[in-house]
């Protein structure tokens, strides 16, 4: 079937595609933009560093100033002190006189804001903020935090009990899990929270990748449909096979976008870290991230394995769809099914990543649309053990993909040729049993 | 030898039929005239010569060979619903259906090369498709089908949407093609270059064939010849001889239709004797003539 005709088929829709400035700007984009969203966020944190901010602590119980500073010693990247705290103490104006004057220190930028300790704070535990601006959640979290802290030693104080030593116990007594999965060869030691995370954006990703690849099918077989060029075409060479080369033509284009995509977070992944040292830039969170992303080859051959057994099967039904229609528009109607199809995949996934061994899981991933995203994640979840019906998942996705193969080029080979009224349904079955 | 035998062909879609047992044999060589009006089934025979579509009953040999996939790189063809790739480039499209044809590369482009050329489209080779005229664009489907050299070139109404300086191209290379001993099989409604270009022709109509054979003995066997006359002198002779059938006074000359069998020489003689002519031309029937009689004959029930 693989003659020279099709690979005529396959050269001229991989290269007319991969020459194109849309397909050129959309692989090179994608590692340009993340690259450029990273450095961006290191860029801009370092544009907008926050500068020391000076407080004034109005404390009325004098015992827990020195404690609370002295909790909050952190220094800003530049190693300036992030806080400077300056305690004032009434001189015999009374409190309201006192914060009366702080705000006009505030409003001339003398202070950024002030924090009132009230003599009260063990019992009521109350304390005041106020400043030039609230929004810093963190940083109040973080007075509250040290404010609490010298509170609960002074309460604790009170009943006669060790505040130091119990603070110690305490935190002696947290507790590290460390996670593993139980597998034929042994245990594997496993960070289940990036699995997840990779197993999320493979998997949508995959999805993505299906329905984009596969709707360039469509409009592929519109093009030569609305151009009239199918005659010329299926004059030399068989319908199933201008539909085949065509298939695999724009698959290639899916794995070369896909190479170019991999070959960025390989890199990334791998020498990432060691390039952002040598630039003299901090690594950041985004090389832990990538480290703990575990995109290991194999994952890497499974999503390619996926993708291509995805696109295959629904490639064919959008080529089924461009032939029954003459405009893009016409084909949204049917478009809609397929694409329901693959999201109701992607929300299966989305419960089965959890719970990989459950029945439903089973049996989702047996269905030949669902197999791609289903068994994918059921396998990155499960790695390095192969989940059930892994191998009688791919058995049936490939039988299915051969014989919708089959039933897809008989209403394709004629509804290529009809043009004018999009049929029905149930004409393009009659389609099927035209000699 | 032959190059197309077609038996008894027939093919159906839902309750039309578009072919109804068809026959026809094709001697290699000839400019075969595939006429009929409208719907006639003609775009839908030659299909079935392609093996786009399947006869439902019937059977169709080229060059003695029933599978035409084998012999499909000797058949050009260019369908009446063409269309060309318009992002892609002049040559680079050309070199694409050469490779549908399996024409190595380098041949390929020497023969692109050359026709580009010969149809004044040389300079238009780098350009893309979309940015050249409808005609170039037509010219561009013609270039494809002959480019490969094929035997049989099966051209489906191809002057239309031409201006006459194309169409006049294009018809040079048919008869050069016939001298270089191609067979050409020519489907149009258009009778008059039919009329200029067919050795043989085969009218259809509503998927029946109503006429075939050489072109000259069609014209023969419709030779209800007429008369085109002027002379001197009144009518009254004319109107009354047993050799006339019709007489019409066209004012500037007179037309007559002479009853079967009549001698047109006879007529002739009778009439220089009596008066004075100054014209005298036998007028074959027109093959739009032949069509419209044909045609509103079968329709009518006629057949």
């Amino acid at each position: 079937m693989l003659n020279k005709k099709v690979i005529a088929v396959i050269q001229r829709e991989y290269v007319t595609r991969v020459r194109t400035k849309g397909f050129i700007i959309g692989t090179i984009l994608f590692p340009l933009i993340i690259t450029l969203i990273f450095s961006g966020v290191y860029l801009f944190g370092k544009f907008f560093q926050p500068s020391t901010r000076k407080y004034a602590i109005i404390d009325e119980t004098g015992v827990i100033f020195a404690e609370f500073a002295a909790n909050l010693s952190d220094t800003l990247k530049t190693g300036e002190p992030k806080f400077i705290f300056e305690e004032l103490k009434p001189n015999g104006e009374s409190r309201d006189e006192l914060i009366k004057e702080l705000q006009k220190d505030i409003n001339n930028k003398k202070y950024h804001g002030y924090v009132l300790i009230p003599a009260d704070i063990v019992e009521n535990r109350t304390a005041y903020y106020a400043a030039r601006n609230v929004g810093d959640f963190e940083e109040q979290r973080s007075f509250s935090r040290a404010i609490s802290r010298q509170v609960a030693n002074l309460r604790l104080a009170k009943k006669g009990y060790p505040a130091e030593e119990i603070r110690d116990e305490i935190n002696q007594g947290w507790v590290n899990m460390v996670s593993a999965q139980v597998t034929e060869k042994g245990e594997v030691s496993k960070n289940s929270a990036s699995n997840y995370l990779m197993t999320y954006l493979l998997s949508y990703f995959l999805m993505i990748f299906i329905m984009t690849y596969g709707q360039s099918v469509t409009r592929s077989v519109i093009e030569e449909k609305s151009q009239r060029i199918t005659e010329t075409i299926i004059s030399t060479i068989k319908p199933g096979e201008l539909m085949l080369g065509k298939l695999i033509g724009i698959s290639f284009t899916g794995v070369t976008q896909l190479a170019v995509f991999g070959g960025f977070i390989f890199i990334v992944a791998h020498y990432g870290a060691s390039l952002l040292t040598q630039a003299g830039l901090p690594q950041g969170e985004f090389m832990s991230i990538m480290e703990n992303l575990h995109l290991s080859i194999p994952m890497l051959l499974f999503f390619l394995f996926f993708f291509l057994m995805g696109y295959a099967i629904f490639a064919i039904l959008f080529a089924g769809v461009g032939a029954m229609v003459n405009t893009e528009e016409e084909g949204q109607q049917f478009l809609l099914p397929n694409i329901m199809l693959n999201i109701v995949g992607f929300f299966i996934m989305i419960s089965v990543a959890k719970n990989p061994d459950t029945p439903a899981a089973f049996w989702a991933s047996l269905f030949p649309f669902f197999t791609p995203v289903v068994m994918f994640c059921r396998i990155a979840v499960s790695d390095p053990v192969m989940p059930s019906g892994a191998y009688l998942s791919v058995a049936i996705l490939a039988a299915s993909i051969f014989f919708l193969f089959k039933l897809v080029s008989r209403i394709y080979r004629v509804g290529i040729l009809m043009y004018g009224k999009k049929p029905s349904l149930k004409e393009a079955f009659k389609w099927l049993r035209y000699k | 030898m032959q190059i197309l035998e077609i038996k008894n062909i027939y093919k159906r879609f839902g309750d039309v039929t578009a072919v109804n047992n068809l026959s026809f044999n094709l001697e290699a060589g000839n400019v075969f005239g595939f006429l009929g009006p409208n719907g006639a089934g003609k775009t839908t025979t030659i299909r079935m010569i392609m093996n786009i579509i399947v006869p439902d009953s019937g059977s169709i040999s080229v060059m003695g060979n029933s599978k035409i996939s084998e012999i499909n790189n000797t058949i050009g063809y260019l369908p009446e619903e063409r269309g060309i790739y318009r992002k892609m480039k002049v040559k680079e499209v050309l070199l694409f259906l050469a490779k549908l044809k399996e024409m190595k590369n380098a041949e390929a482009s020497k023969a692109i090369d050359y026709w580009l050329d010969r149809m004044s489209l040389g300079e238009w080779k780098k350009k893309k498709v979309e940015e050249l005229s409808k005609g170039m664009q037509q010219k561009l489907q013609f270039i494809a089908t002959i480019m490969f050299d094929p035997s049989l070139i099966i051209l489906d109404e191809p002057f239309m949407g031409l201006d006459p300086i194309n169409v006049n191209i294009i018809k040079d290379i048919i008869m050069e093609m016939k001298r270089k001993g191609k067979t050409i099989i020519f489907s149009t409604h258009s009778m008059d270059s039919a009329e200029k270009l067919c050795d043989r022709i085969l009218l259809v109509n509503k998927g029946k064939e109503v006429l075939s054979g050489k072109l000259s003995e069609v014209k023969q066997r419709f030779g209800t010849k007429n008369i085109h006359l002027n002379y001197e002198g009144d009518d009254a002779y004319l109107r009354e001889s047993e050799l006339v059938d019709k007489f019409d006074d066209f004012g500037n000359f007179i037309e007559i239709q002479m009853k079967p069998d009549a001698d047109p020489q006879e007529l002739l003689k009778q009439v220089s004797s009596r008066y004075r002519v100054s014209k005298f031309e036998i007028v074959e029937p027109s093959l739009n003539d032949i069509f419209i009689q044909v045609v509103s004959g079968s329709e009518m029930g006629g057949e």
